[in-house]
């Protein structure tokens, strides 16, 4: 428990690149207040705990196969970002934006409030090295109850680097902070769409490949 | 009027401009030479003496015309053709490419540029550690000389230091040059505040991932200079990103809306610079008593840092690089180098003078070994 508690504490700032980048432009660009973003860290932190446990209970079914094919570890992902991106990039450049919201750019997330929710879910499964030790060691040994418990240690440790997010919401009445928070949502968009590319790129040359391998 | 716009005039007779220009000519030959000038290789002191002329012709021009930006940007562009060329040759001498291996940076043997500092700040607060594969104080640019010269740079000149020592601005202040009317026009001015956003995340990146982010993904400069190998991927995609980058904001973009584009979208080291402009001792001042509001400086500005209400309140804008364009381009001299605390239409030419010597002193030091390095090359493939 301890190993994956240090795991977490030592991946938690690639986790805060990945999703915080995002997280804290949307809490200072968000007109509601420190308890507003709070609640709305919770339900990051809260999907991410729910989407580890997911994982550790699918790596213990699937085992090591489930994870190292380049469909499951590169194009699912990569999609996923480029999905997520384009949602970003067209938030910032859209000037008839209701409110500071990302989750009003598009029809599929009505409600804002399942924005942390989403980045929870990205920032969870975009396995990050860390995770995939932790995820390839739970598929292989251990029981379930023990895999349940290093991962909410992997979670933990990781969590620690998001708390301090709802303070960057006390900046909201700066309108040049906002302006800057808005840019740099749709650079973070530009930046997964170069990676969820990347990504879906690796996994095909991995494919093919592997086909021509066989 | 007509009075005060001839005692406002920045021009000097031939006379008082040699003057103005003797101390840079003494200045700039220690420099140059180190103060032992030596002469035994005929090609590099031909070098030498072609740029000691460039650059304190130059110099004196902008004293005896009263012009800046048009002789700025001679010496300019040149800084960062030249300085291009002799990192690429030097590249080439060393490893026989203009891309790098794992094994350099594992080495610590890529040079350092300036881009990085922005990245370096917070890694080196917290960790004590310089997130950046290259040579401290040994070699090639080094990262010490480096960081060292930019402080100075910043503090004294603020975003100046981006139009005067930034040796990759010239290209596109170049390519912002080829075209005398714009074809894209009111372009929205919350794009200037696009730096701050990639300072952001580049600074966050960096301090977490305790990598370049901005080197190793976006700086389009890599283009003109170095990059990594292609061997994956990623690293095939980080090449596309930064040549796209390079085509769009360095090339295409200055040229179809005459501004300087990287800079003033892009850069983070320029949004660093831009905060040092609230500090730094130089300013551009706009005397409202003489300024008749026909914004020929909010068009020809480059880096969008004058607007119809900056003029409306006197001043310009903390993105103003200090280029010496709108200066140039003010027909009554309503817009002029000033020194802060004094008030604006006073103390013109001191002010210029002042500033003029030390931002030409620092783009003469940045720029006078690449030019002498090239001019070589150049020679020596004349003379075979």
């Amino acid at each position: 428990m301890a190993e994956a508690f240090i795991l977490g504490l030592s991946t938690g700032s690639a986790c805060l690149v990945t999703c915080g980048m995002v997280m804290l432009p949307y809490f200072v660009a968000d007109s509601a207040g420190i308890r507003k973003a709070g609640s709305g860290l919770l339900l990051f932190l809260a999907t991410r705990l729910f989407a580890y446990l997911l994982l550790s209970t699918v790596a213990w079914f699937f085992g090591r196969a489930f994870f190292v094919t380049s469909f499951m570890s590169r194009i699912i992902p990569g999609a996923l970002y480029m999905i997520f991106a384009v949602m970003l990039v067209v938030y910032s450049i859209d000037r008839g934006r209701k409110t500071s919201c990302p989750a009003g750019l598009s029809a599929a997330i009505k409600k804002k409030r399942l924005v942390p929710l989403m980045l929870g879910l990205v920032n969870s499964i975009g396995f990050c090295p860390a995770l995939f030790i932790l995820v390839t060691r739970s598929a292989t040994q251990g029981t379930l109850a023990g895999n349940y418990l290093a991962f909410t240690a992997f979670f933990a440790g990781s969590s620690i680097w998001f708390l301090p997010l709802p303070l960057a919401g006390k900046l909201k009445g700066k309108e040049v902070i906002r302006t800057v928070g808005i840019l740099a949502t749709g650079l973070a968009g530009v930046i997964f769409m170069i990676k969820g590319i990347t990504n879906i790129i690796g996994g095909i040359t991995n494919i093919i490949g592997g086909i021509i391998n066989v | 009027m007509f009075e005060t716009l001839k005692t406002n005039g920045m021009r000097k007779s031939f006379v008082k401009s040699l003057l103005y220009a003797l101390p840079m000519f003494i200045l700039t030959f220690f420099l140059m030479t180190g103060g032992k000038p030596d002469f035994s290789d005929p090609s590099y002191s031909l070098a030498l003496i072609t740029a000691f002329v460039l650059v304190n012709i130059l110099y004196f021009l902008m004293h005896y015309t009263g012009k800046t930006d048009r002789y700025r940007v001679v010496l300019f562009v040149i800084f960062a053709l030249t300085l291009s060329f002799s990192l690429i040759r030097n590249m080439i001498a060393i490893r026989h490419s203009m891309s790098f291996s794992q094994a350099d940076i594992l080495e610590c043997r890529i040079p350092f540029c300036h881009l990085v500092i922005p990245m370096m700040i917070i890694p080196a607060a917290f960790s004590k550690s310089i997130i950046f594969p290259g040579s401290i104080i040994n070699g090639f640019a080094n990262i010490s000389s480096m960081v060292v010269l930019w402080a100075v740079a910043t503090i004294v000149l603020g975003r100046g230091f981006c139009s005067w020592g930034c040796f990759y601005g010239g290209w596109d202040d170049a390519f912002s040059r080829f075209r005398r009317k714009p074809v894209f026009r009111n372009i929205n001015l919350i794009w200037r505040w696009m730096p701050f956003a990639v300072l952001f995340m580049v600074a966050l990146t960096a301090a977490l991932s305790l990598i370049p982010t901005y080197c190793d993904w976006i700086c389009p400069f890599k283009a003109v200079t170095e990059y990594e190998q292609v061997t994956s991927v990623e690293s095939a995609a980080k090449a596309g990103v930064f040549f796209s980058i390079f085509a769009g904001l360095v090339v295409v973009l200055p040229v179809m809306t005459t501004k300087r584009t990287q800079c003033s979208y892009l850069c983070p080291l320029g949004a660093i610079n831009s905060l040092s402009n609230r500090i730094t001792p130089f300013t551009i001042k706009i005397d409202k008593a003489a300024c008749n509001e026909c914004n020929r400086c909010v068009e020809v500005c480059p880096v969008f840092a004058i607007t119809k209400e900056d003029i409306k309140n006197g001043r310009v804008s903390v993105f103003c690089s200090k280029c010496g364009k709108c200066v140039d381009a003010c027909p009554r001299n309503a817009i002029h180098f000033g020194i802060r605390g004094v008030p604006a239409g006073t103390m013109k030419n001191f002010s210029r003078n002042m500033f003029l010597f030390i931002s030409f002193l620092f783009m003469a030091v940045f720029s006078a070994g690449s030019v002498v390095n090239t001019l070589q090359s150049i020679f020596k493939l004349i003379t075979g």
